[in-house]
Protein backbone atom coordinates (compact mmCIF):
# COMPACT_ATOMS: atom_id res chain seq x y z
CA UNK A 1 0.00 0.00 0.00
CA UNK A 2 1.50 3.39 -1.04
CA UNK A 3 1.33 5.89 1.45
CA UNK A 4 -2.01 7.85 1.77
CA UNK A 5 -1.87 10.81 -0.69
CA UNK A 6 -4.52 12.66 1.49
CA UNK A 7 -6.47 12.34 5.02
CA UNK A 8 -9.57 13.59 5.89
CA UNK A 9 -9.01 14.30 9.33
CA UNK A 10 -11.56 13.81 11.86
CA UNK A 11 -11.90 16.94 14.51
CA UNK A 12 -10.99 14.93 17.55
CA UNK A 13 -8.29 12.30 17.92
CA UNK A 14 -11.18 10.54 20.13
CA UNK A 15 -13.20 10.25 17.06
CA UNK A 16 -14.14 6.24 16.45
CA UNK A 17 -12.63 5.93 13.19
CA UNK A 18 -10.53 7.85 10.98
CA UNK A 19 -11.13 7.86 6.95
CA UNK A 20 -7.95 8.17 4.95
CA UNK A 21 -7.68 7.89 1.20
CA UNK A 22 -4.59 6.78 -0.53
CA UNK A 23 -3.78 4.83 -3.51
CA UNK A 24 -3.42 0.89 -3.36
CA UNK A 25 -2.14 -1.27 -6.22
CA UNK A 26 -4.42 -3.75 -7.49
CA UNK A 27 -3.77 -6.88 -9.75
CA UNK A 28 -6.67 -7.10 -12.65
CA UNK A 29 -7.42 -10.23 -13.78
CA UNK A 30 -9.24 -10.06 -17.30
CA UNK A 31 -11.16 -13.02 -18.08
CA UNK A 32 -11.76 -14.59 -21.27
CA UNK A 33 -13.92 -17.42 -19.91
CA UNK A 34 -16.32 -17.91 -17.16
CA UNK A 35 -15.38 -21.81 -17.11
CA UNK A 36 -14.56 -21.61 -13.29
CA UNK A 37 -12.28 -24.84 -13.67
CA UNK A 38 -10.26 -23.19 -16.46
CA UNK A 39 -9.84 -20.15 -14.32
CA UNK A 40 -8.45 -21.99 -11.47
CA UNK A 41 -6.33 -24.01 -13.41
CA UNK A 42 -4.40 -21.11 -15.14
CA UNK A 43 -4.45 -18.93 -12.00
CA UNK A 44 -2.96 -22.05 -9.83
CA UNK A 45 -0.17 -22.23 -12.01
CA UNK A 46 0.74 -18.61 -12.18
CA UNK A 47 0.23 -18.61 -8.14
CA UNK A 48 3.05 -21.02 -8.06
CA UNK A 49 5.75 -19.34 -9.79
CA UNK A 50 5.15 -16.33 -7.01
CA UNK A 51 3.92 -17.48 -4.13
CA UNK A 52 4.64 -14.74 -2.31
CA UNK A 53 3.13 -12.03 -4.49
CA UNK A 54 -0.03 -13.53 -5.09
CA UNK A 55 -0.74 -15.39 -1.63
CA UNK A 56 -3.96 -13.61 -0.36
CA UNK A 57 -3.67 -10.37 -3.28
CA UNK A 58 -6.68 -8.23 -4.24
CA UNK A 59 -7.49 -8.30 -7.56
CA UNK A 60 -10.28 -6.97 -9.80
CA UNK A 61 -12.09 -8.86 -12.26
CA UNK A 62 -12.52 -7.19 -15.69
CA UNK A 63 -14.88 -9.00 -17.65
CA UNK A 64 -14.86 -6.98 -20.56
CA UNK A 65 -12.93 -9.38 -22.88
CA UNK A 66 -16.07 -11.61 -22.63
CA UNK A 67 -17.93 -12.26 -25.57
CA UNK A 68 -21.29 -12.10 -23.87
CA UNK A 69 -22.62 -10.19 -20.70
CA UNK A 70 -21.85 -13.34 -17.65
CA UNK A 71 -24.44 -13.46 -15.39
CA UNK A 72 -24.09 -13.27 -11.75
CA UNK A 73 -23.91 -16.98 -10.86
CA UNK A 74 -21.40 -16.99 -13.11
CA UNK A 75 -19.50 -14.50 -11.75
CA UNK A 76 -19.53 -15.58 -8.05
CA UNK A 77 -18.37 -18.91 -9.49
CA UNK A 78 -15.46 -17.20 -11.53
CA UNK A 79 -15.04 -15.33 -7.77
CA UNK A 80 -14.56 -18.42 -6.06
CA UNK A 81 -12.16 -19.93 -8.33
CA UNK A 82 -9.89 -16.85 -7.73
CA UNK A 83 -10.15 -17.70 -4.27
CA UNK A 84 -9.44 -21.12 -4.30
CA UNK A 85 -6.35 -20.02 -6.17
CA UNK A 86 -5.14 -17.95 -3.45
CA UNK A 87 -6.40 -14.53 -4.56
CA UNK A 88 -9.55 -12.59 -3.40
CA UNK A 89 -11.06 -10.69 -5.38
CA UNK A 90 -12.26 -7.78 -4.19
CA UNK A 91 -14.53 -5.97 -6.75
CA UNK A 92 -15.06 -5.83 -10.83
CA UNK A 93 -13.37 -3.28 -12.99
CA UNK A 94 -15.88 -0.34 -14.04
CA UNK A 95 -17.42 -1.25 -17.39
CA UNK A 96 -20.88 -1.34 -18.97
CA UNK A 97 -23.98 -0.65 -17.05
CA UNK A 98 -24.51 -4.88 -16.77
CA UNK A 99 -20.94 -4.94 -14.87
CA UNK A 100 -22.60 -2.18 -12.42
CA UNK A 101 -25.30 -4.35 -11.84
CA UNK A 102 -23.44 -7.50 -11.16
CA UNK A 103 -21.52 -5.53 -8.63
CA UNK A 104 -24.52 -4.32 -7.04
CA UNK A 105 -25.73 -7.86 -7.04
CA UNK A 106 -22.49 -9.60 -5.26
CA UNK A 107 -22.39 -6.76 -3.16
CA UNK A 108 -18.63 -6.15 -4.63
CA UNK A 109 -17.85 -2.41 -5.33
CA UNK A 110 -16.67 -0.99 -8.78
CA UNK A 111 -13.52 -0.57 -8.64
CA UNK A 112 -11.18 1.14 -11.23
CA UNK A 113 -11.87 2.80 -13.96
CA UNK A 114 -9.98 1.28 -16.93
CA UNK A 115 -11.64 1.44 -19.97
CA UNK A 116 -12.67 -1.79 -21.56
CA UNK A 117 -10.16 -2.08 -24.67
CA UNK A 118 -11.90 -5.38 -26.61
CA UNK A 119 -14.87 -3.48 -27.31
CA UNK A 120 -15.43 -1.75 -30.18
CA UNK A 121 -14.73 1.86 -30.16
CA UNK A 122 -17.92 3.95 -29.38
CA UNK A 123 -19.10 5.32 -32.81
CA UNK A 124 -19.06 9.22 -32.36
CA UNK A 125 -21.87 11.45 -33.25
CA UNK A 126 -20.99 13.88 -35.39
CA UNK A 127 -21.24 16.91 -32.86
CA UNK A 128 -23.33 20.49 -33.23
CA UNK A 129 -21.32 22.41 -34.79
CA UNK A 130 -22.72 25.46 -32.60
CA UNK A 131 -21.12 22.82 -29.89
CA UNK A 132 -17.53 22.73 -31.91
CA UNK A 133 -14.86 24.79 -30.57
CA UNK A 134 -13.95 28.08 -32.83
CA UNK A 135 -10.53 27.67 -33.45
CA UNK A 136 -8.46 30.56 -32.39
CA UNK A 137 -6.92 33.24 -35.08
CA UNK A 138 -3.04 32.58 -35.15
CA UNK A 139 -0.58 35.42 -36.08
CA UNK A 140 2.87 33.81 -36.44
CA UNK A 141 4.86 37.14 -37.18
CA UNK A 142 5.49 39.88 -34.95
CA UNK A 143 3.03 42.85 -34.29
CA UNK A 144 4.66 46.13 -35.33
CA UNK A 145 4.01 48.95 -33.82
CA UNK A 146 0.84 50.59 -35.46
CA UNK A 147 -0.42 47.74 -36.44
CA UNK A 148 -3.56 46.01 -34.69
CA UNK A 149 -4.73 42.32 -34.60
CA UNK A 150 -8.33 41.90 -33.74
CA UNK A 151 -9.47 38.72 -33.58
CA UNK A 152 -13.46 38.38 -33.38
CA UNK A 153 -15.49 36.23 -31.46
CA UNK A 154 -12.49 34.25 -30.10
CA UNK A 155 -9.31 33.85 -29.20
CA UNK A 156 -6.11 35.12 -30.31
CA UNK A 157 -2.62 33.54 -30.34
CA UNK A 158 0.48 35.45 -31.26
CA UNK A 159 3.69 32.99 -31.75
CA UNK A 160 5.93 36.39 -32.26
CA UNK A 161 6.33 39.56 -30.22
CA UNK A 162 3.84 42.51 -30.26
CA UNK A 163 6.08 45.95 -30.50
CA UNK A 164 5.62 48.66 -28.28
CA UNK A 165 2.22 50.87 -29.77
CA UNK A 166 1.17 47.59 -31.64
CA UNK A 167 -2.39 46.39 -30.40
CA UNK A 168 -3.64 42.71 -29.72
CA UNK A 169 -7.43 42.32 -29.00
CA UNK A 170 -9.42 39.31 -28.81
CA UNK A 171 -13.08 38.77 -27.47
CA UNK A 172 -11.71 36.15 -26.25
CA UNK A 173 -8.90 35.41 -24.41
CA UNK A 174 -5.30 36.89 -25.97
CA UNK A 175 -2.37 34.42 -25.91
CA UNK A 176 0.64 35.83 -26.63
CA UNK A 177 4.17 33.27 -26.85
CA UNK A 178 6.86 36.36 -27.03
CA UNK A 179 7.63 40.10 -25.62
CA UNK A 180 4.86 42.55 -25.61
CA UNK A 181 5.35 46.10 -25.44
CA UNK A 182 2.63 47.14 -26.93
CA UNK A 183 -1.79 46.34 -25.69
CA UNK A 184 -3.19 44.03 -24.69
CA UNK A 185 -6.60 43.72 -24.87
CA UNK A 186 -8.87 40.54 -24.11
CA UNK A 187 -12.24 40.14 -23.36
CA UNK A 188 -13.18 43.30 -26.37
CA UNK A 189 -16.91 42.66 -26.23
CA UNK A 190 -17.19 42.23 -22.70
CA UNK A 191 -16.60 39.23 -21.65
CA UNK A 192 -15.25 39.17 -18.01
CA UNK A 193 -13.67 35.21 -17.95
CA UNK A 194 -11.44 36.52 -20.81
CA UNK A 195 -7.58 36.69 -19.90
CA UNK A 196 -4.46 38.03 -21.15
CA UNK A 197 -1.32 35.77 -21.18
CA UNK A 198 2.12 36.72 -22.64
CA UNK A 199 5.42 34.80 -22.07
CA UNK A 200 7.37 38.43 -21.49
CA UNK A 201 5.48 41.46 -20.02
CA UNK A 202 6.52 44.81 -21.03
CA UNK A 203 3.12 45.85 -21.65
CA UNK A 204 1.79 49.66 -22.44
CA UNK A 205 -1.28 48.28 -21.32
CA UNK A 206 -3.72 45.61 -20.38
CA UNK A 207 -7.27 45.37 -20.73
CA UNK A 208 -10.45 42.77 -20.13
CA UNK A 209 -13.94 43.65 -20.66
CA UNK A 210 -12.85 47.27 -20.57
CA UNK A 211 -10.92 47.66 -17.04
CA UNK A 212 -7.72 48.28 -17.89
CA UNK A 213 -4.63 49.04 -16.04
CA UNK A 214 -1.63 51.08 -17.79
CA UNK A 215 1.89 50.21 -17.27
CA UNK A 216 3.65 53.86 -16.79
CA UNK A 217 6.61 51.52 -15.10
CA UNK A 218 6.60 48.06 -15.36
CA UNK A 219 6.43 46.40 -11.91
CA UNK A 220 10.10 45.06 -11.44
CA UNK A 221 8.72 41.82 -10.58
CA UNK A 222 6.48 41.88 -13.93
CA UNK A 223 9.21 42.90 -16.23
CA UNK A 224 9.89 40.48 -18.79
CA UNK A 225 8.24 37.55 -16.94
CA UNK A 226 5.27 35.21 -17.86
CA UNK A 227 2.43 37.39 -16.73
CA UNK A 228 -1.34 36.94 -17.32
CA UNK A 229 -4.45 38.82 -16.51
CA UNK A 230 -7.87 38.88 -15.31
CA UNK A 231 -10.65 39.93 -13.99
CA UNK A 232 -11.51 39.59 -10.35
CA UNK A 233 -15.30 41.52 -9.56
CA UNK A 234 -14.02 44.93 -10.94
CA UNK A 235 -10.55 44.81 -10.33
CA UNK A 236 -7.90 43.87 -13.15
CA UNK A 237 -5.24 41.35 -11.60
CA UNK A 238 -1.73 41.26 -13.56
CA UNK A 239 0.63 38.51 -12.22
CA UNK A 240 3.29 35.97 -12.90
CA UNK A 241 2.31 32.77 -14.04
CA UNK A 242 3.76 29.79 -11.90
CA UNK A 243 5.43 32.59 -9.55
CA UNK B 1 18.08 39.57 -62.32
CA UNK B 2 17.43 43.53 -60.86
CA UNK B 3 17.28 43.52 -57.22
CA UNK B 4 15.38 46.81 -55.47
CA UNK B 5 16.47 47.37 -52.27
CA UNK B 6 14.75 50.25 -50.41
CA UNK B 7 16.81 52.07 -47.29
CA UNK B 8 14.12 52.93 -44.50
CA UNK B 9 13.60 54.18 -41.24
CA UNK B 10 10.46 56.02 -40.51
CA UNK B 11 12.64 58.40 -37.82
CA UNK B 12 14.26 61.03 -39.85
CA UNK B 13 18.17 62.31 -39.27
CA UNK B 14 19.48 58.61 -38.63
CA UNK B 15 21.67 57.71 -41.32
CA UNK B 16 19.05 56.54 -44.61
CA UNK B 17 20.97 58.74 -47.38
CA UNK B 18 24.07 58.36 -46.04
CA UNK B 19 23.62 54.45 -45.90
CA UNK B 20 22.10 54.65 -49.35
CA UNK B 21 24.93 56.55 -51.09
CA UNK B 22 27.69 54.01 -49.07
CA UNK B 23 25.93 50.82 -49.92
CA UNK B 24 25.33 51.90 -53.80
CA UNK B 25 29.33 52.81 -53.65
CA UNK B 26 30.34 49.50 -51.93
CA UNK B 27 28.55 47.27 -54.34
CA UNK B 28 28.69 49.31 -57.58
CA UNK B 29 32.65 49.01 -56.53
CA UNK B 30 32.62 45.35 -57.15
CA UNK B 31 31.67 45.57 -60.63
CA UNK B 32 27.45 45.63 -60.24
CA UNK B 33 25.36 47.99 -62.15
CA UNK B 34 23.92 50.53 -59.23
CA UNK B 35 20.82 52.99 -59.73
CA UNK B 36 20.69 55.34 -56.49
CA UNK B 37 16.87 56.79 -56.72
CA UNK B 38 16.57 59.87 -54.28
CA UNK B 39 12.24 59.27 -53.17
CA UNK B 40 12.70 62.51 -50.81
CA UNK B 41 10.79 64.92 -53.08
CA UNK B 42 11.10 68.23 -52.08
CA UNK B 43 14.34 67.48 -49.45
CA UNK B 44 16.82 66.61 -52.02
CA UNK B 45 19.76 65.54 -50.42
CA UNK B 46 21.34 62.47 -51.69
CA UNK B 47 22.78 64.55 -54.54
CA UNK B 48 24.91 66.19 -52.44
CA UNK B 49 25.93 63.38 -50.28
CA UNK B 50 27.04 62.06 -53.59
CA UNK B 51 28.78 64.96 -54.43
CA UNK B 52 26.77 65.11 -58.16
CA UNK B 53 24.77 68.61 -56.90
CA UNK B 54 25.69 70.78 -59.76
CA UNK B 55 25.57 68.47 -62.48
CA UNK B 56 21.57 67.69 -61.56
CA UNK B 57 19.86 69.03 -65.16
CA UNK B 58 17.01 66.62 -64.61
CA UNK B 59 15.84 64.81 -61.87
CA UNK B 60 13.00 61.98 -61.13
CA UNK B 61 9.74 64.31 -61.18
CA UNK B 62 10.74 65.00 -64.75
CA UNK B 63 11.23 61.22 -65.64
CA UNK B 64 7.66 60.67 -64.31
CA UNK B 65 6.12 63.51 -65.97
CA UNK B 66 7.65 62.83 -69.41
CA UNK B 67 9.96 66.02 -69.59
CA UNK B 68 12.72 63.98 -69.97
CA UNK B 69 14.03 60.28 -70.65
CA UNK B 70 15.50 58.47 -67.94
CA UNK B 71 18.78 58.36 -69.50
CA UNK B 72 18.91 61.92 -69.43
CA UNK B 73 18.48 62.25 -65.94
CA UNK B 74 20.78 59.45 -64.55
CA UNK B 75 23.47 61.15 -63.11
CA UNK B 76 26.84 59.00 -63.55
CA UNK B 77 29.11 59.10 -60.83
CA UNK B 78 32.70 60.04 -61.55
CA UNK B 79 34.54 57.42 -59.24
CA UNK B 80 32.65 54.58 -60.06
CA UNK B 81 31.83 53.27 -63.83
CA UNK B 82 29.08 51.54 -62.56
CA UNK B 83 27.00 53.83 -60.36
CA UNK B 84 24.42 56.33 -61.83
CA UNK B 85 22.14 58.22 -59.29
CA UNK B 86 18.65 59.54 -59.88
CA UNK B 87 17.61 62.93 -58.01
CA UNK B 88 14.54 64.00 -56.46
CA UNK B 89 13.13 67.42 -57.32
CA UNK B 90 14.12 70.04 -55.32
CA UNK B 91 11.02 72.34 -56.22
CA UNK B 92 8.10 69.79 -56.29
CA UNK B 93 6.43 67.75 -53.46
CA UNK B 94 5.92 64.20 -52.76
CA UNK B 95 2.61 64.37 -54.18
CA UNK B 96 4.31 64.64 -57.64
CA UNK B 97 5.47 60.82 -57.35
CA UNK B 98 2.82 58.49 -58.39
CA UNK B 99 2.70 54.67 -58.00
CA UNK B 100 2.14 54.05 -62.39
CA UNK B 101 4.87 56.23 -62.66
CA UNK B 102 7.86 54.88 -60.06
CA UNK B 103 6.86 51.52 -61.67
CA UNK B 104 8.04 52.89 -64.68
CA UNK B 105 10.80 54.33 -63.82
CA UNK B 106 12.06 50.55 -62.01
CA UNK B 107 10.90 48.79 -64.80
CA UNK B 108 12.91 50.85 -67.21
CA UNK B 109 15.89 50.73 -65.35
CA UNK B 110 15.15 46.26 -64.59
CA UNK B 111 15.16 46.63 -68.42
CA UNK B 112 18.04 48.56 -68.89
CA UNK B 113 20.15 45.46 -67.05
CA UNK B 114 20.70 47.45 -63.76
CA UNK B 115 21.69 44.96 -61.32
CA UNK B 116 20.92 47.22 -57.87
CA UNK B 117 18.54 49.96 -57.64
CA UNK B 118 18.79 51.36 -54.09
CA UNK B 119 15.88 53.64 -53.15
CA UNK B 120 16.89 56.29 -51.11
CA UNK B 121 13.64 56.42 -48.77
CA UNK B 122 12.34 59.70 -47.26
CA UNK B 123 11.52 59.72 -43.36
CA UNK B 124 8.07 59.02 -42.39
CA UNK B 125 5.39 57.14 -43.14
CA UNK B 126 3.46 58.89 -45.97
CA UNK B 127 3.49 58.69 -49.84
CA UNK B 128 7.33 59.38 -50.47
CA UNK B 129 8.13 56.76 -47.92
CA UNK B 130 5.08 54.55 -49.18
CA UNK B 131 6.51 54.95 -52.78
CA UNK B 132 9.79 54.11 -51.62
CA UNK B 133 9.26 50.58 -50.57
CA UNK B 134 6.59 49.57 -52.69
CA UNK B 135 8.45 47.88 -55.15
CA UNK B 136 10.91 46.99 -52.92
CA UNK B 137 12.33 43.20 -52.80
CA UNK B 138 14.44 44.07 -50.30
CA UNK B 139 14.52 46.60 -47.14
CA UNK B 140 17.62 47.82 -45.41
CA UNK B 141 16.04 49.80 -41.99
CA UNK B 142 18.48 51.89 -40.24
CA UNK B 143 18.27 52.48 -36.73
CA UNK B 144 20.03 54.28 -34.04
CA UNK B 145 20.60 52.30 -30.85
CA UNK B 146 18.24 54.53 -29.05
CA UNK B 147 13.76 54.25 -28.30
CA UNK B 148 11.91 56.51 -30.63
CA UNK B 149 14.41 55.38 -33.83
CA UNK B 150 13.63 51.60 -32.47
CA UNK B 151 10.05 52.21 -32.47
CA UNK B 152 9.88 53.74 -35.66
CA UNK B 153 11.79 51.18 -37.07
CA UNK B 154 8.93 48.72 -35.61
CA UNK B 155 6.23 50.50 -37.42
CA UNK B 156 8.22 50.42 -40.44
CA UNK B 157 9.04 47.23 -40.38
CA UNK B 158 5.29 46.42 -39.78
CA UNK B 159 4.25 48.65 -43.08
CA UNK B 160 7.14 46.57 -45.19
CA UNK B 161 5.38 43.63 -43.89
CA UNK B 162 2.05 44.46 -44.97
CA UNK B 163 1.78 47.80 -47.27
CA UNK B 164 4.35 46.67 -50.07
CA UNK B 165 3.45 44.59 -53.79
CA UNK B 166 5.46 41.51 -52.69
CA UNK B 167 3.28 42.23 -49.10
CA UNK B 168 -0.07 41.87 -51.17
CA UNK B 169 1.31 39.61 -54.25
CA UNK B 170 2.08 37.20 -50.83
CA UNK B 171 5.41 35.76 -52.17
CA UNK B 172 7.38 36.11 -49.53
CA UNK B 173 7.33 39.23 -48.65
CA UNK B 174 10.09 41.82 -48.72
CA UNK B 175 13.15 40.45 -47.11
CA UNK B 176 14.15 42.66 -44.37
CA UNK B 177 17.32 44.20 -42.64
CA UNK B 178 18.62 45.95 -40.01
CA UNK B 179 21.63 48.44 -40.01
CA UNK B 180 22.86 50.32 -36.67
CA UNK B 181 24.28 53.86 -37.62
CA UNK B 182 25.62 55.90 -35.03
CA UNK B 183 26.60 53.26 -32.68
CA UNK B 184 29.13 54.27 -30.06
CA UNK B 185 30.89 51.19 -27.99
CA UNK B 186 31.82 53.45 -25.11
CA UNK B 187 28.21 54.89 -23.91
CA UNK B 188 26.72 51.53 -24.90
CA UNK B 189 29.00 49.73 -22.26
CA UNK B 190 28.36 52.16 -19.89
CA UNK B 191 24.70 51.54 -20.01
CA UNK B 192 23.63 54.90 -22.23
CA UNK B 193 22.96 53.47 -25.20
CA UNK B 194 20.90 50.40 -26.40
CA UNK B 195 23.29 48.01 -27.32
CA UNK B 196 23.12 45.73 -30.52
CA UNK B 197 21.37 43.03 -29.30
CA UNK B 198 18.84 45.17 -27.01
CA UNK B 199 17.77 46.17 -30.80
CA UNK B 200 17.77 42.62 -32.55
CA UNK B 201 15.57 41.25 -29.56
CA UNK B 202 12.92 44.22 -29.98
CA UNK B 203 12.78 44.36 -33.48
CA UNK B 204 13.29 40.26 -34.09
CA UNK B 205 15.48 40.78 -36.79
CA UNK B 206 19.36 40.03 -37.55
CA UNK B 207 21.54 42.45 -37.88
CA UNK B 208 23.07 43.51 -41.29
CA UNK B 209 25.94 45.82 -40.00
CA UNK B 210 26.79 48.18 -37.04
CA UNK B 211 28.18 51.42 -38.31
CA UNK B 212 30.19 53.33 -35.35
CA UNK B 213 29.24 56.89 -34.56
CA UNK B 214 32.48 59.09 -36.61
CA UNK B 215 33.19 62.01 -37.41
CA UNK B 216 33.65 61.00 -40.82
CA UNK B 217 30.58 60.71 -41.36
CA UNK B 218 29.71 63.99 -41.39
CA UNK B 219 33.42 65.14 -42.97
CA UNK B 220 32.16 62.90 -45.84
CA UNK B 221 28.72 64.33 -46.23
CA UNK B 222 30.44 67.94 -46.76
CA UNK B 223 32.59 67.07 -48.99
CA UNK B 224 30.33 65.01 -51.30
CA UNK B 225 32.02 61.55 -50.65
CA UNK B 226 30.19 58.70 -49.40
CA UNK B 227 32.03 58.02 -46.38
CA UNK B 228 32.56 54.31 -47.72
CA UNK B 229 35.06 56.11 -49.54
CA UNK B 230 37.27 57.12 -47.22
CA UNK B 231 38.81 53.39 -46.37
CA UNK B 232 40.77 54.38 -43.12
CA UNK B 233 37.65 55.20 -41.82
CA UNK B 234 35.99 52.51 -39.57
CA UNK B 235 32.46 53.94 -40.96
CA UNK B 236 33.95 52.98 -44.54
CA UNK B 237 34.86 48.88 -42.91
CA UNK B 238 31.44 49.19 -41.37
CA UNK B 239 29.47 49.88 -44.12
CA UNK B 240 32.21 47.31 -46.59
CA UNK B 241 31.42 44.43 -44.22
CA UNK B 242 27.53 45.62 -44.59
CA UNK B 243 27.88 45.36 -48.21
CA UNK B 244 29.17 42.05 -48.11
CA UNK B 245 26.66 40.46 -46.24
CA UNK B 246 24.26 42.21 -48.53
CA UNK B 247 25.65 40.51 -51.15
CA UNK B 248 25.47 36.94 -49.39
CA UNK B 249 28.98 36.53 -47.83
CA UNK B 250 28.83 36.21 -43.58
CA UNK B 251 31.20 38.42 -41.79
CA UNK B 252 31.66 38.86 -37.81
CA UNK B 253 30.20 41.84 -36.86
CA UNK B 254 32.86 44.40 -35.96
CA UNK B 255 33.33 48.01 -33.94
CA UNK B 256 30.65 46.77 -31.26
CA UNK B 257 32.85 46.86 -28.62
CA UNK B 258 34.96 49.37 -27.13
CA UNK B 259 38.86 49.10 -28.88
CA UNK B 260 41.25 48.36 -26.47
CA UNK B 261 44.27 49.68 -28.30
CA UNK B 262 47.80 49.25 -26.95
CA UNK B 263 49.92 52.03 -26.76
CA UNK B 264 52.05 51.35 -29.93
CA UNK B 265 48.58 51.00 -31.65
CA UNK B 266 47.54 54.68 -30.44
CA UNK B 267 51.23 56.04 -30.86
CA UNK B 268 51.31 55.10 -34.70
CA UNK B 269 47.37 54.81 -35.82
CA UNK B 270 47.64 50.59 -35.98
Amino acid sequence: MNKPAEAVRSPASTAPLEIRFGQVGLAQVRIRTTDPGAILDELTGRVATAPHFFERTAVCLDLSALEKEPDVAEVRAVMDAVRRAGMLAVGLAHGTAAVDALARALDVPVLTYFRPQNRPPPVLQPADPQELAVPALMHHTPVRSGQRVYARHRDLVVTSAVGAGAEVIADGCVHVYGAVRGRAVAGARGDVTARVFCQEFYAELVSVAGVFRVFETIPAELAGKPVQAWLSGDDLHVARIGG
Amino acid sequence: MTEIIVVTSGKGGVGKTTTSASLACGIARRGKRVAVLDFDIGLRNLDLIMGCERRVVYDFVNVIQGDCTLKQALIKDKRIETLYVLAASQTRDKDALTQEGVRRVLDELTADGFDYIICDSPAGIEKGAHLAMYFADRAVVVVNPEVSSVRDSDRILGLLASKTHRAEQGNGGVKEHLLLTRYSPKRVASGEMMSVDDVKEILGLDVIGVVPESQDVLTASNAGTPVILNEQSEASQAYEDAVARLLGESKPLRFIEEPKKGFFARMFGG
